[in-house]
């Protein structure tokens, strides 16, 4: 007799996708924030870590992706996490799903803000 | 040699808080265990001292405790484990988590309801083989569910969780443990429903790998494993 594996549906839910979002985010933010800090206070000296070093920086296409995506997956990185935390200690459904929303349109802002400075950012400007 | 032990009392009837009780044991070897000690306490000190236990050999699940700091049930806590020399100090404590009825004896209840929430029965609405006898199965699809097998309900790995102390919704370790037990059963088809319980807000997603509960186990089932194992099923969508 062959061992057998099934097939099976389950529900979507939000938890299940936030908690594979935390652990593919934080796969991938081990990388990335561990090679910002070394590139940004480590191989580049924190002292020197001038507007135009980001500007130098930023005149790259590539390193702005990278931090962008450095953002967009930090930012909610960290909401869900507090989130969770909240969680366990704010027991009233309510107060949770205020605090939720607020949170939400919090991280929505500040994502969609920074890309806009990443983005929009003029190197030339600084020189 | 000399043990010293402090247990947390609580009488709800007398409307006192709970305070520490502090005994003191001559003669003891480092083979009792510490249910021996307790039940020397009850009988030859203070009898109004209330506990549960039944077979006192690490089976029946009744008498799991906070022993030093950690869950464990009181039988098969052995004061060597505890400490040599010529004296040990024993704290004991009712696992955390759920109302304390009197002294070390917990309301297992909430913890009974969440057991009971994941069905923790055989499903198989098909017909019987046709030789009417058993549902076979091949050792490797027995060896899935194997371990989880093995939980007896003491509910020291659920009562170890800090996921469960900060919020008794969360459906909790055996619970999962005993969902594991049958959605990896080949023989089970209730596993899709057992699935959609335990994928719920309150379910495994509530697990942040402590790993407190395998720590917990008397019963050394790898709790922590199981649960990754139903969570991988979820995501997966394969048993």
């Amino acid at each position: 007799m062959a061992s057998a594996s099934k097939q099976i549906t389950t529900n979507q839910n939000f938890e299940r996708y936030a908690y594979m979002f935390m652990r593919l985010s934080g796969i991938a933010l081990l990388f990335l924030a561990v090679g910002h800090v070394m590139i940004q206070l480590i191989v580049n000296d924190v002292h020197n870590l001038t507007l135009q070093f980001v500007a130098d920086q930023w005149s790259s296409w590539g390193w702005r992706a990278y931090d962008s995506l450095l953002l967009i997956l930090a930012v909610p990185h960290g909401y869900n996490g507090l989130r969770n935390i909240l969680e366990d200690y704010i027991h009233n459904e309510r107060l949770m799903r205020i605090i939720s929303i607020v949170l939400t349109v919090f991280v929505i802002v500040t994502v969609i803000w920074s890309l806009i400075a990443i983005i929009t950012f003029d190197p030339a400007s600084v020189r | 040699m000399k043990a010293s032990l402090r247990v947390k009392r609580y009488n709800p009837e007398g409307g006192g808080k709970p305070h520490w009780g502090e005994y003191t044991l001559d003669g003891v070897s480092q083979n009792d265990s510490v249910l021996d000690l307790l039940h020397r306490i009850k009988w030859e000190q203070d009898g109004s001292l209330t506990l549960r236990r039944s077979c006192a050999h690490g089976v029946c699940g009744s008498d799991a405790m906070r022993i030093n700091g950690a869950n464990a049930l009181a039988c098969k806590t052995l004061v060597a484990r505890l400490g040599s020399g010529d004296s040990v100090k024993i704290q004991v404590e009712p696992i955390l988590g759920l109302p304390v009825v009197k002294d070390l004896v917990v309301d297992m209840e909430p913890f009974m309801e969440h057991y009971r929430s994941v069905m923790p029965f055989f499903i198989n609405d098909e017909s019987v083989p046709t030789d009417g006898r058993e549902r076979h199965q091949t050792i490797e699809d027995r060896e899935k569910f194997d371990d989880t097998t093995k939980c007896i309900l003491c509910a020291a790995c659920t009562t170890s969780c800090p996921s469960f102390w900060a919020n008794g919704k969360y459906v909790g370790p055996a619970a999962i443990v005993q969902a594991h037990r049958f959605i990896f059963d080949s023989r089970d088809k209730g596993a899709e429903e057992r699935l959609n319980i335990v994928n719920e807000q309150f379910g495994v997603w509530r697990c942040r790998t402590a790993f407190n509960c395998t720590n917990a186990c008397p019963r050394e089932i790898e709790v922590t494993k199981a649960i990754a194992e139903v969570k991988m099923a979820i995501t997966s969508g394969i048993v």
